[in-house]
């Protein structure tokens, strides 16, 4: 989803030479929580219902405006604008299209939107959010591992322990993969039901660690839960850029049913 | 009929005073509040207006004061830090967020010389 989607697309100006108390009754006319400056056709700030708020009525927008703009582009997508209010640490943006102001964002609508990507079972982000990452990673052409993680048995678990039970191992699952990803600073998302994804740029002995770990046999809730785990290193395939978000997932996706199959084949009696 | 003996009248007294403006009305500095109820750049334009090129505005990092107008010339006669370390001084202990504060300030140099006689 880009940003054109979801911003403020009217935009109300007021001149710098304008009083505090101008800007204010502005505000409440228009019922917008911001004012963009403009002198003599150029941008030269923005006034917030917040700076109205601290400013004297009496002194002009000039003084009481912040002239630090902060602008995104609209054909941006949601993740990027979540990251960049995150890392600047501010609240709203103005969107720029083709070089023209188009409009306004703010964290919060971002905020909000992204929330409709969460998981609400797991608490992680859901494919669009891994998408993203990948794409963007690979766009800045930056290695990483795909690691395509799919819980062995859980048709299984469910019709043994019922949904509710299923629910429970997924969400502690989510939390155990949570904790491997936040170490390193990595990406994870619920892909689908009993899938993950995860996405890494720790060196491949870690990565290794990783697979082992996730591989093994582990205790949750009382019930042993293994996972098969597909991966796909970009660190060493030459033609890992060239390749599409999509084709990556797909051979993440098909190795992890492979391995899947083999065990269940290794299983099977002779 | 009534006999209405009494005249209604409204009356206004008008007081003129009439004396010369100065200009500029700010004299040498003005001392800016953080909350003014005139900010710094409205200080500066009306400074730049009224007297083009003779005033610069000094931002300055304090808990009162948020800046500090200054006649070009006096900073053209001592140095910057040590003229503004001598206005906050003194201007700090009288101004509060909402106060402009205006002032007059002189720089007489004093020189004694003793030379030898030929």
């Amino acid at each position: 989803m880009n940003i054109s989607e979801i911003m403020i697309p009217t935009i109300h100006s007021i001149s710098s030479d304008k009083s505090v108390s101008h800007a204010a009754r502005l505000m409440s006319q228009y019922q917008m929580d911001s004012l963009v400056v403009i002198d003599h056709g150029e941008l030269v700030g923005l006034v917030t219902s917040r700076d109205v708020l601290t400013a004297h009525p009496n002194r002009i927008v000039a003084d009481a405006m912040c002239n630090q703009m902060h602008y995104l582009l609209a054909d941006q997508n949601i993740w990027e604008a979540h990251h960049y209010f995150l890392n600047e640490n501010v609240k709203l943006a103005i969107v720029l299209d083709e070089e023209q102001v188009s409009g306004m964002i703010t964290k919060e609508t971002v905020e909000m939107k992204i929330a409709e990507y969460k998981d609400p079972l797991s608490g992680l982000y859901r494919a669009p959010y891994i998408q993203f990452i990948g794409e963007s990673y690979l766009r800045k052409q930056i290695p990483f591992h795909l690691l395509f993680i799919d819980l062995n048995d859980f048709g299984r678990i469910n019709k043994q322990y019922g949904h509710p039970f299923g629910d429970d191992v997924i969400r502690t699952y989510s939390a155990v993969l949570s904790s491997i990803a936040e170490d390193q600073g990595d990406h994870l998302c619920r892909y689908a039901g009993d899938e993950f994804v995860l996405i890494s740029t720790a060196p491949i002995a870690l990565i290794e660690q990783y697979i082992d770990l996730i591989s093994r046999p582990t205790n949750v809730l009382d019930i042993t839960v293994s996972a098969a785990v597909g991966h796909v290193n970009g660190c060493e395939d030459p033609d890992f850029f060239k390749r599409s978000w999509r084709e990556l997932i797909a051979q993440a996706s098909l190795e992890s049913s492979a391995i899947k199959a083999q065990k269940t084949a290794s299983a099977l009696p002779s | 009929m009534f006999g209405d003996s009494s005249v209604y009248s409204r009356k206004a007294t008008l007081s003129l005073k009439i004396s010369e403006f100065e200009v500029p009305p700010m004299q040498d500095l003005l001392i800016i509040g953080r909350k003014a109820p005139i900010g710094p750049e409205a200080v500066r334009r009306m400074a730049e207006a009224l007297s083009p090129e003779q005033f610069t505005l000094l931002k300055i990092d304090h808990p009162k004061i948020e800046a500090v107008l200054l006649r070009n010339s006096l900073l053209q006669m001592m140095d910057e830090k040590l003229l503004m370390k001598i206005i906050l001084e003194e201007s700090e202990r009288m101004i509060s967020e909402s106060m402009v504060l205006r002032s007059e300030l002189k720089i007489a140099l004093s020189v004694q010389r003793e030379v030898d006689l030929l």
